[in-house]
């Protein structure tokens, strides 16, 4: 793939005048490249395909209280649209419909199902002369990814008021983001508990991603406002910290968060996978047991704008029959070229070289060569045998007695 | 209801940030008009920094005869703001050009840059004389246009009308009354007037009291805030130019006012001049005044012991006139019924333009309150008329810090209640507390919660959290009674709930809630449960995530083990064996040598000894054949080779035995 960002993204809202109040974040996309066509979620022209053809490579969803969508979009055609490798932002909100909720249940996060439900946090909120119900959450704890948020580290709190969510166990491709701390619950302000919150504490998620294992990638967000404006030029102090902050570190969140999930960062790709012999440069149709062979394999990185060499040092090859019999670490050139060396076991039949790279946040690798493995020929083994040698001498020397026994018997009077 | 605030320094930064110029100037004069205007009304002087590229262009279509209508309105328009140097001869034409347009529109659009511009020009050229000859005419020919609703029409073929069209018109129409050389028929003015209210009429309301105008087709491509700030422009362009009195009610003068200052900091930079302008109107119009009373905090700490601030101004921040603020009300949300606070009317600080209230009543408790505010305005003559709400409702929280005090937790047997241990907690920090229990006992936790003035308090979050070591988390809601907090976990009951599992479990308290301001998250210690085992069908603990940073990383490296080769003895033990198979050879040669082996009996005849060495020869050559075989000869280069040595024996070896045999006879004879 030459280019592997998304370019052209449909908005949904449900309200058009988000256009206008989410601006900030909106115009970063655009000054990135990004060809941003806004409609109303219940937009009777809705399409995501014409003639089998897409007609966007990703999709915004800011339409929380939508119930349902125009045209031919519905949580099917979504579903449809991700399995087909497109990148997905989903926010929901306080009052989420059935439909956001069923689309992020597709993705593996389960948001509150009370309604009237919202995050509140009497430690961690920010302080505020006007908000007095301690849900404008002050939110640090972020993932530790430079590849999903960025190298900068962020240094303000992250401002968040909305929903919260958890992530399905059994899913083991959503990831937390942005996570609430363990004072915090889920439950509707106004109202007296009876019983105890179903989400509350670090497991709540306030932002989620999910990769899929298509490298199609999707953000979850609680709240539409972590996107908005008022938000992102606020002032933020945590309440009990003394660290005041001019403006939150909501832009940054959601800026490097995009240029994740539309691929300008964290994409892998690899390609140019070569085997050989040690002192051959041909790749061989075959391999013997107990040949040593040299592997090598390119894997680049995409920078937004180029391929730039990928520098790790936890690319491994596997060399793969039924089961690993060689699994090695790969040495990198930080020329994107990683290679190693091993001896091919002394098993034989047909064996694969895989390359198979997961690493957070980013794409995953699955590269694979299938190469035969013979035995020693019959005409390979060792010819002579140091410890046959009695046995050489064995017969050399019956030969010679036969031989004088031939003069002694025919001619002896 | 929410709290609204004026235009304040917010605002003004965020216009640096969304009028920013392309290389010193805009993309167009209508976007350098609505930087410029707002900018203006802002009180950001930005002139001196665009003026130069911004007056180029504004010369230059002034100067042109082939400007459009809409280019020449909007050149007005930043010219006004600039008041850039045009030559004699531009306004002449600018103006006759104008003229013309208005004489040949049709169009409500044609009709409204070209009457608009004439009255921005008769403002900024004053030695030009302009004036509409047949201002009744095009009055009536903008008229045709509007509909029985009040709305306007953009064209006689367009059969869509529009509340933002309607602004327009009204802009329009209060042009060609000032540009009028006389009055006008009064039927005319009143028709408008009829229009006006209708239009009113029309108008949307939110819950809190806001109200905006939004046009009625769906598919428009005016949203609310412009539409709404035309149809302002419209309505204050016409009660100025217009003599009787034109009133709309003062509670939509505040609900619209409302509305602009309840959108916030739009991003958008037609949304923002439509804010700033549409306020601006407000701000100074001939109908009445909005006055917004806000709060610059509506947290009230009574640990900190601030007053409360109240401010009156206009939507633009300026001074309001001398009006006293009452208190009327303060309902708690506790008691909707009674007021804590009755009539009490807030000091003014003249340094700070502020009204305050530095003394709470001695009843006055942590909670949420919603405080009713009223200004009265003195009864002294002003300029301008002025309308506030009749009362302003504000949603107060009011915080302090909560007592918790005699904080202990203890395990309780649970057939005879005697308290098995006990230990004293200080919940302001993490504790060390070290319990065990058994299925059959009983866990109990209690504190007191006591606030500010010493009344009970009942916090919104209180859980306490049992957590094991498998990462299962349980939570529970301790109850409040009165002063007292009590959470009793009787085990029994909850064999099944904690899935059967036994270990050690770490014990978490939460208090907060909004009005605390000691809010807190302690960890008590932890307990060691000792539960019965678990029964075949209970229910199974649920999954828990794994950690996604253990997830990922490379995995252990494989390297394979080759099969170990054969053990095989050393090579000199070979080597000796080879010797001991070589010795019965040479004992062979050594015993031959002792019988006196001979070869008396080899032939003596030249052909026969001939015969009989070709013989012994051929049997060497089998033999080296058998050799060289074992060396490198194949199968088949053998075979060859051995049938043809064998042919050969066989003729050789027949001859001399043959002799050998007749030799043997003779001897037998003799």
């Amino acid at each position: 793939v030459d280019n592997p960002t998304d370019r052209r993204v449909l908005v949904l809202l449900d309200d058009l005048s988000l256009k206008s109040s989410h601006s900030i974040f909106f115009n970063t996309l655009k000054s990135r490249g990004f060809d941003l066509d806004f409609k109303l979620a219940e937009d009777s022209k809705l399409a995501l395909q014409r003639y089998g053809q897409y007609l966007y490579d990703g999709l915004i969803i800011f339409a929380p209280s939508t119930e349902r969508f125009g045209g031919s979009l519905d949580s099917k055609s979504i579903a449809d649209f991700v399995d087909s490798g497109r990148d997905l932002i989903l926010s929901a909100d306080t009052a989420a419909s059935d439909l956001i909720r069923g689309i992020a249940t597709e993705c593996g996060v389960d948001f509150d199902e009370d309604s009237s439900a919202m995050v509140i946090d009497h430690t961690s909120f920010s302080v505020s002369d006007v908000d007095g119900d301690h849900t404008l959450i002050a939110a640090d704890d972020l993932v530790k990814s430079d590849v999903i948020l960025g190298k900068t580290k962020i240094e303000a709190p992250v401002l968040f008021r909305g929903v919260a969510h958890s992530l399905n166990p059994t899913n083991n491709l959503v990831l937390k983001v942005l996570s609430a701390s363990p004072s915090a619950y889920s439950a509707n302000p106004s109202s007296k508990l009876s019983s105890p919150p179903q989400l509350t504490g670090s497991s709540i998620s306030l932002v989620s991603v999910m990769q899929a294992r298509n490298n199609a990638r999707v953000v979850i967000s609680g709240s539409v406002q972590l996107f908005s404006d008022r938000l992102i030029r606020s002032g933020v102090q945590k309440a009990g910290s003394p660290n005041q902050y001019e403006k939150s570190g909501n832009e940054q969140f959601v800026t490097e968060l995009s240029k994740w999930v539309f691929h300008e960062r964290g994409h892998l790709k690899a390609g140019n996978l070569v085997h050989h012999r040690v002192g051959e440069t041909d790749e061989p149709a075959i391999y013997r047991i107990k040949d040593d062979l040299e592997f090598s394999v390119e894997i680049y990185e995409w920078s937004g704008k180029s391929w730039e060499p990928y520098v790790a040092n936890d690319v491994q090859v596997q060399f793969y029959m039924m089961s690993p019999y060689v699994l090695k670490t790969l040495s990198t050139d930080k020329k994107g070229l990683f290679h190693t060396s091993f001896k091919v076991p002394d098993v034989y039949g047909v064996f694969q070289f895989k390359v198979e790279y997961e690493k957070l946040g980013y794409t995953t690798l699955s590269l694979s060569k299938q190469i035969p493995v013979r035995p020693y020929r019959h005409n390979e083994y060792e010819r002579f045998i140091p410890t046959a040698y009695p046995y050489y001498g064995a017969c050399f020397t019956t030969m010679a007695g036969f031989f004088v026994f031939s003069f002694v018997y025919l001619y002896h009077k | 209801a929410s709290v609204f605030q004026p235009i304040s320094d917010s605002h003004r930064s965020a216009a640096l940030d969304v009028f920013v110029p392309v290389d010193g100037s805009y993309k167009s004069l209508e976007e350098a008009y609505e930087a410029l205007k707002t900018l203006e009304i802002l009180g950001i002087d930005k002139k001196s920094d665009l003026s130069s590229k911004t007056c180029e262009n504004v010369v230059k279509v002034l100067q042109s005869s082939s400007s459009t209508l809409k280019d020449a309105f909007y050149a007005l328009n930043v010219n006004g703001i600039l008041k850039c140097k045009i030559g004699e001869a531009g306004p002449k034409d600018i103006v006759s050009q104008l003229q013309a347009g208005v004489k040949d529109a049709k169009l409500l659009l044609d009709f409204y840059y070209s009457v608009r511009g004439l009255v921005l020009a008769k403002e900024q050229f004053p030695g030009t004389h302009i004036s509409l000859g047949d201002a009744e005419a095009i009055f009536r020919s903008i008229k045709s246009l509007s509909q029985s609703d009040g709305r306007w029409r953009y064209s006689s073929n367009n059969p869509e009308s529009s509340t933002f069209a309607a602004g327009l018109a009204y802009e329009t129409l209060a042009g060609v009354i000032s540009l009028a050389p006389s009055e006008f028929d009064p039927s005319l003015i009143q028709s408008v007037k009829t229009g006006i209210l209708k239009l009113s009429d029309s108008i949307q309301k939110y819950d809190d009291g806001t109200f905006y105008f939004d046009e009625k087709s769906v598919d428009a491509s005016q949203g609310p805030i412009s539409t709404t700030a035309s149809v302002i422009r419209g309505l204050t362009s016409f009660a100025a130019s217009e003599s009787t009195g034109l009133n709309l009610p003062g509670d939509k003068i505040v609900g619209l006012a409302k509305f602009f200052l309840g959108v916030g900091i739009p991003g958008d930079a037609k949304d923002f001049f439509n804010q700033i302008d549409a306020l601006a109107c407000l701000e100074d119009n001939k109908f009445s005044v909005p006055l917004i009373l806000s709060l610059p905090s509506t947290v009230i700490s009574l640990t900190k012991k601030e007053p409360l601030k109240v401010k009156v101004s206009t939507v633009l921040g300026s001074k309001a006139p001398a009006l006293s603020v009452k208190l009327t009300q303060a309902l708690s949300s506790k008691s909707v019924d009674s007021s804590v606070i009755n009539n009490q009317e807030l000091k003014f600080d003249a340094d700070s333009a502020t009204y305050f209230l530095d003394s709470f009543p001695k009843n006055f408790d942590i909670g949420k309150y919603t405080f009713v505010f009223k200004i009265v305005l003195d009864e002294s003559a002003h300029e301008k008329v002025y309308i506030t709400e009749a009362q302003t409702k504000v949603p107060i929280a009011a915080t302090g810090a909560i007592s918790i005090e005699n904080a202990e937790i203890a395990v309780l047997d649970s057939d005879i209640g005697s308290v098995e241990s006990q230990k004293k907690l200080d919940l302001t920090k993490d504790g060390a507390v070290s319990l065990s229990a058994n299925h059959l006992q009983k866990l109990r936790l209690s504190f007191q919660l006591t606030t500010p003035l010493g009344n009970a308090f009942k916090p919104h979050q209180a859980f306490f959290k049992l957590k094991h070591e498998s990462q299962v988390e349980h939570i529970f809601l301790v109850k409040t009674s009165g002063k007292k907090s009590e959470l009793v976990l009787d085990f029994l009951g909850l064999v099944e709930k904690l899935y059967y599992l036994s270990g050690k479990y770490e014990i978490q308290l939460t208090i907060g809630d909004a009005s605390m301001e000691n809010s807190l998250l302690s960890n008590i210690g932890h307990i060691e449960l000792d539960l019965p085992e678990r029964p075949e069908k209970a229910t199974r603990p649920p999954l828990q995530s794994t950690e996604p940073y253990s997830r990922y990383g490379p995995k252990a490296e494989i390297s394979h083990i080759f099969r170990i080769p054969e053990k095989l003895p050393a090579k000199q033990l070979s080597l000796v064996f080879l010797g001991v198979i070589v010795l019965p050879f040479i004992g062979f040669l050594i015993g031959l040598t002792r019988l006196g082996v001979n070869i008396k009996s080899f032939p003596s005849s030249t052909g026969s000894a001939i015969s009989a060495l070709l013989f012994h020869c051929g049997i060497g050559a089998v033999l080296l054949l058998y050799v060289l075989f074992w060396l490198k000869l194949d199968l088949f280069t053998t075979l060859k080779a051995l049938s043809l040595l064998g042919v050969f024996l066989l003729f050789v070896g027949h001859r001399t035995l043959s002799q050998l045999a007749s030799a043997s006879n003779k001897l037998k004879s003799a």
